[in-house]
């Protein structure tokens, strides 16, 4: 019980590290996760810091890992992840592993770039190539549709060198010919209309193959455009806008054979650069294939190197230089492993002289330690949600284990539904190590971390199903019902007997829609069922009246026992806490507020129960009525419970009242008495006893005169050490609101433990609802449709079981018994005004590498 | 209306006020201010603004670094937060946002046709660019050799174009004539604009308004400050001066007979709002004009964003990061020169 009751008990402690040695003891600590460390350094900012140029150095390495990672996964080389993590590398290792980095970042860089311009190269080949077949085309149609060049009859028939001939025409006549991205084709039509004033000739065509754009590397449709002009000017203008447009401008051929001849100039070269890139690609495959075997450990080296010099850098130098000197909250219980580990990191580094520590007092609160393991830790995460507990503080996580799946548990009653979610818990916690389930995303993951608060929900929904006697909806009749309806017959009762029951006979069998059962009758009630609600409810009308009244008086119950709980919890607090005067001032009356008047409606729902059977049921009173006569004081004297009822529930009345001022009051005048009487009794006997050694006489003489002065000299000294921490006021203002608080709370938050009810009820009815709608119509329909029907109504039947009844329910029945956690049970007692221990450990740095988290 | 506009504003413009808002949030602070001015080297620098919600923004920069590198990655991220207001945007905020960007297309205009004149590449040009103002005919500018030249041929499609109606000329395109042709497209810019806000009514008219009067006004100081000593006419300085101002029309009448820096002081002491502004010019710590102008313009951007359900919020967000980039362009120059003496002459952004 000891460390999840308590958080442990954590004390300063000091390193002194040896300016050689603290590499080495950090990354020894770092491994074991044990201390956190303080900042020590807080206004100096983060440049200024001793051992920003190491961090730098390790940003440095970062971006060269982060680029290798790009390059790796971009040539689709599957990254290697090691299982262990290895240490951080020693001092010695870090400047190899710098330069071994740097040297393949240059080289990759380099390989990429040649790379990079090989492929450009190329692209620009491929490019002229499909221009050149597509231009092609244009003079061809241009010669053919243009009747200009009719008037002058060609010499020559071939139509290849009409081309020739229309330059011989045109001396000037300039052609610029390239590609065009397509979004921009009209664009660029205009302005080269506007600014040559048509003193050009556009031709374009689509081209069907999309090509990668050399320099973002997209993947786009092109167009093949030639501008045919006349005059120097015009040109100039012409090559301005397709530099605007970013065309890609390639040289036209002027003849057809040299046109042929670039072509096949063009495809040896696209050849050769072809072999070329491959061999680059598979160079370039090889460098990266070595780096991806070693990045990984690189990465987690860098980053625990870099986690170390975050660390030192909080630590601050002594005077001479020579050690550094680091403040740490440490458990307790860990300093012996702190020592063995500041050893081994001496020896690592071989120093002369070996580092050590020394635990210093402190005034200040430490951070909160719970250790949990996988079971705990869910519950722990619950408790922490509301607030981290405050130092030494009892933990409410403990009883949660219990407390949460049980409430969760009345509001979830159901054998069948508990069930499945158990086998569902547990199938997550028998599998807990598969790496698919430890890696899963959001919500599936939210269901696996709750895996064992899910399977004791489960676990206790069985229970509490069985209680209500709840298997989707339906009773369960195991031991056999405590019920015999042949009882009830006229024939089987002597004569004498018949007179008096209201029993049944042929004809009220057959005639009444609605028979009923008289506990009373002998024979008809055989005792109770064994466990559980008796399955004959099941069948009767009132069936919900019964349970309602049942379930209603089960939460107040529970509820009043965990709060009750809750505050007998705060005394533990104040025990811990040396503050006994709580006890008696606060705890205590805030019990007796709480049981005298809550306790006792439980003492009336349980007498009532027990008291009065199925003949006497009729003279019952009502404890509703009761209960609230007890703060009427009604003139007529109704029949009690019990004899002297009224005597007793004055006298309660009474105490409940007299709690009240004492809550109010008590804490604050204790206090305020001892504030004053502390200057003439407590501080000066202390004082005697501790530092003045004088005798006892003077100080019983200080102490008279004091008494009889009243506030004199002393008590102004005294006001001078703790005049600040002392204000009346305050403490009454705290007080008062926290009784005024506690006063209502009880009341409202027993009226809270009502949601018990409410949301088993509505569970019970939603399946009720659910198995009305779906099962019994399949069920009733003849066998040779039924077959078919049925199995559509069962799927149909689990679907809706399953999202509406145990997800959307549980979910609902799961947040409330978190709210009747932390507003009813923790307000009792808990303070969670902690911050949690968070130890410098190299485990909680993530061991995954993506681009996001190092990038 | 009123109540209707902001009835449906969120529907529109929510998620992008929202967002423009959480930027400015992360502006730099006073404190980061003065931990940047104590950097003693650009790496510092770096890293403390790694700190900031630039976060690594620099990472990927081979060394050695320098201040225009800063200032490069800087516009750049502006531009990308920029371009994603765009294209997220619904008319008529997109209107908006093209008007905003209007003003560094000119600039780039300007920039472009004098690089022409001095017969620069165009591409040692362009970087120069503000990218905010970047499109695709920018790279032809060149071509042209008259104003109607440009407009005809380059800039028709543009949203420049509707500007060019009052400086459309067929003189040749000399340094003065384009100096001249800046402040015009300045003029018909900010009156356009000014009139576009106006007529978009609500909260945006109002905080939008007083803003660009402001500019309006600044253009109109700055230019007669300018043209003291300069063979400018004093008609044709007139020509240049926006006429959407609180100057306008009194107080620009003033300006045109104004001659040196204290008949210009005069003409601002008829307005309550310059008084103080010309008063704080030169006094302790030697601040120019400009800077005076700086610090007024910072306040009201901060003003704007005191107000919900309007625009203007993108032009203040922009303004007062440009001003922040400003900032942090100094105090780089200042460290990487190491002349500390005037590292302290940011303008905070309060």
């Amino acid at each position: 019980m000891g460390s999840l009751f308590r958080s442990e008990p954590v004390c300063l402690a000091q390193l002194f590290l040896q300016a050689g040695t603290a590499y080495e003891c950090l990354s020894a600590l770092g491994e074991r996760g044990l201390v956190q460390f303080r900042d020590l350094n807080q206004n100096v900012s983060c440049f200024q810091r001793k051992f920003v140029g190491e961090v730098k150095r390790c940003e440095e390495l970062e971006r060269i890992l982060v680029y290798l990672v790009q390059e790796i996964t971009r040539a689709d080389i599957p990254l290697p992840e090691g299982e262990a993590s290895p240490p951080a590398p020693p001092l010695k290792q870090v400047l190899e592993m710098q330069e071994q980095l740097q040297k393949l970042e240059v080289e990759l860089r380099e390989v990429t770039k040649n790379k990079e311009k090989l492929r450009k190269n190329l692209l620009e080949l491929i490019e002229y190539t499909h221009m050149l077949r597509v231009t092609r085309t244009f003079v061809r149609r241009n010669v053919e549709f243009e009747p200009t060049y009719e008037e002058f009859p060609s010499l020559e028939s071939e139509s290849l060198l009409d081309y020739t001939c229309m330059q011989r025409l045109g001396a000037k006549l300039g052609f610029v010919s390239g590609l065009i991205q397509r979004g921009k084709v009209e664009a660029f039509e205009k302005m080269l209309w506007r600014v040559c004033k048509g003193y050009t000739i556009l031709s374009y065509a689509e081209l069907h193959e999309s090509l990668e754009d050399p320099e973002t590397g997209e993947v786009i449709k092109w167009y093949v455009f030639l501008i045919s002009f006349w005059g120097e000017q015009i040109g100039q203008k012409v090559k301005k806008i397709c530099d605007c447009y970013r065309c890609h401008v390639y040289p036209y051929p002027n003849t057809a054979e040299e046109c042929k001849e670039i072509q096949e100039g063009l495809n040896v070269r696209i050849q050769d650069l072809y072999t070329v890139l491959y061999k680059t690609e598979d160079y370039l495959r090889q460098v990266l294939c070595k780096a991806a075997e070693s990045v990984y450990s690189h990465a987690i080296q860098v980053r625990k190197m870099k986690a170390i010099y975050h660390t030192l850098n909080m630590c601050s130098f002594d005077v001479t230089n020579k050690c550094l000197i680091a403040e740490v909250w440490c458990p307790e219980a860990d300093l012996q492993e702190l020592c063995r580990a500041l050893e081994e990191g001496s020896r690592e580094s071989s120093a002369t002289v070996p580092s050590f520590m020394n635990t210093i007092p402190t005034k200040e609160t430490p951070p909160t330690l719970i250790r949990t393991n996988k079971f705990t830790e869910g519950f722990q995460n619950i408790v922490d949600a509301y607030g981290v507990g405050s130092y030494r503080e009892v933990n409410p996580a403990l009883f949660t284990i219990i407390t949460f799946p049980f409430l969760f548990a009345v509001m979830f009653g159901d054998f069948g539904h508990g069930f499945v979610m158990f086998l569902f818990a547990l199938l997550l916690v028998l599998n807990e190590d598969h790496p698919r389930l430890t890696q899963c995303q959001e919500i599936m993951r939210m269901f696996f971390n709750g895996r064992y608060i899910l399977l004791l929900m489960g676990l206790f929904s069985v229970y509490t199903g069985l209680i209500y006697n709840d298997c989707f909806s339906k009773s369960v009749n195991l031991f056999g019902s405590g019920w015999n309806v042949s009882a009830m017959y006229r024939a089987s009762h002597a004569a004498e007997e018949r007179g008096k029951m209201a029993l049944w006979n042929d004809s009220i069998v057959r005639h009444s829609r609605v028979l009923q059962l008289d506990p009373s009758v002998p024979g008809v009630f055989r005792g109770p069922y064994p466990f559980g609600i008796d399955p004959i409810w099941n069948l009767a009308t009132n069936r919900l009246t019964f349970l309602n009244s049942f379930k209603m008086k089960m939460s107040v119950i529970l509820g009043i026992i965990h709060m009750t709980f809750g505050v007998i919890l705060g005394i533990f607090n104040h025990l811990h806490f040396r503050k006994k005067f709580n006890i008696y001032l606060v705890s205590v009356p805030e019990l007796l507020f709480m049981l005298c008047i809550f306790g006792y409606l439980i003492f009336m729902i349980v007498y009532k129960w027990l008291a009065y059977s199925a003949t006497t049921s009729r003279e019952a009173p009502s404890i509703l009525i009761d209960f609230i006569n007890m703060f009427l004081f009604p003139a007529s004297e109704a029949s009690g419970l019990y004899p002297g009822q009224a005597y007793i529930q004055r006298v309660l009345l009474a105490v409940t009242a007299l709690s009240v001022p004492v809550l109010f009051l008590g804490k604050p005048l204790f206090l305020l008495w001892l504030h004053h009487g502390c200057g003439c009794f407590g501080a000066n006997r202390n004082g005697y006893t501790l530092v003045r050694k004088d005798s006892e006489e003077e100080v019983s003489l200080l102490g008279n005169q004091d008494i009889e002065e009243g506030s004199t000299q002393v008590e102004d000294g005294c006001r001078e050490v703790t005049c600040e921490e002392f204000d009346f006021g305050e403490i009454l203002m705290t007080q008062a609101i926290h009784s005024i608080e506690y006063c209502l709370s009880c009341i409202s938050n027993t009226a809270s433990y009502l949601r018990l009810w409410a949301l088993s009820l509505a569970h019970a009815q939603l399946s009720d609802v659910l198995w009305a709608m779906l099962m019994r119509v399949g069920l009733r329909v003849d066998t040779t449709f039924g077959v078919l029907l049925l199995f559509l109504l069962i799927a149909a039947f689990v679907v809706l079981t399953i999202l509406i009844l145990l997800v959307m329910e549980g979910l609902s029945a799961f947040l409330h018994a978190i709210r009747l956690h932390w507003v009813e049970f923790q307000n009792k007692f808990y303070i969670g005004a902690g911050t949690k221990f968070v130890p410098f450990s190299f485990n909680l740095l993530s061991s995954k590498f993506t681009n996001d988290d190092m990038a | 209306m009123l109540e209707s506009a902001e009835l449906h504003f969120n529907v529109d413009h929510g998620y992008l006020e929202g967002l423009v808002r959480g930027l400015k949030a992360s502006l730099l602070t006073q404190q980061d201010y003065v931990n940047l001015v104590q950097c003693e080297t650009l790496e510092d620098l770096k890293i403390h603004l790694q700190t900031t919600d630039y976060g690594n923004f620099l990472a990927n920069e081979t060394n050695p670094l320098t201040v225009s590198k800063i200032d490069t990655e800087m516009r750049k991220k502006l531009c990308k937060e920029f371009d994603y207001f765009r294209n997220h945007s619904l008319e008529p905020l997109s209107t908006f946002l093209t008007y905003m960007t209007c003003s560094y297309m000119i600039d780039n205009v300007i920039l472009l046709m004098n690089g022409a004149l001095q017969k620069k590449s165009v591409k040692e040009i362009l970087a120069k660019c503000h990218p905010l103002g970047s499109f695709t005919e920018m790279e032809a500018v060149n071509i042209a050799e008259t104003i109607s030249d440009l407009f005809n041929a380059v800039l028709v499609e543009t949203p420049l174009a509707p500007f060019f109606q009052d400086c459309m000329s067929e003189n040749t395109l000399d340094e003065l004539n384009v100096e001249l042709l800046r402040n015009k497209l300045y003029k018909s810019y900010l009156e356009s604009f000014y009139k576009f806000c106006k007529n978009h009514g609500d909260v945006t008219a109002e905080v939008m308004c007083p803003i660009l009067e402001f500019e309006a006004d600044r253009r109109a100081f700055i230019i007669t400050l300018n043209s003291f000593g300069t063979e400018l006419s004093k008609e044709d300085r007139e020509t240049l001066y926006p006429t959407c101002g609180r100057l306008y029309p009194e107080g620009l009448r003033l300006l045109t007979q104004a001659e040196d820096f204290d008949q210009m002081k005069t003409v601002a002491d008829h307005y309550g709002v310059y008084k103080p502004v010309f008063e704080t010019v030169g006094g302790h710590g030697g601040k120019t004009l400009e800077d005076v102008f700086y610090e007024h313009e910072v306040q009201m951007n901060v003003l704007a964003f005191n107000r919900q359900f309007h625009y203007g919020v993108f032009y203040a967000y922009v303004k007062l990061k440009e001003q922040e980039m400003r900032n942090i362009v100094w105090i780089a120059e200042c460290i990487s020169q190491r002349h500390r003496t005037k590292i302290n002459s940011y303008i905070p952004i309060l």
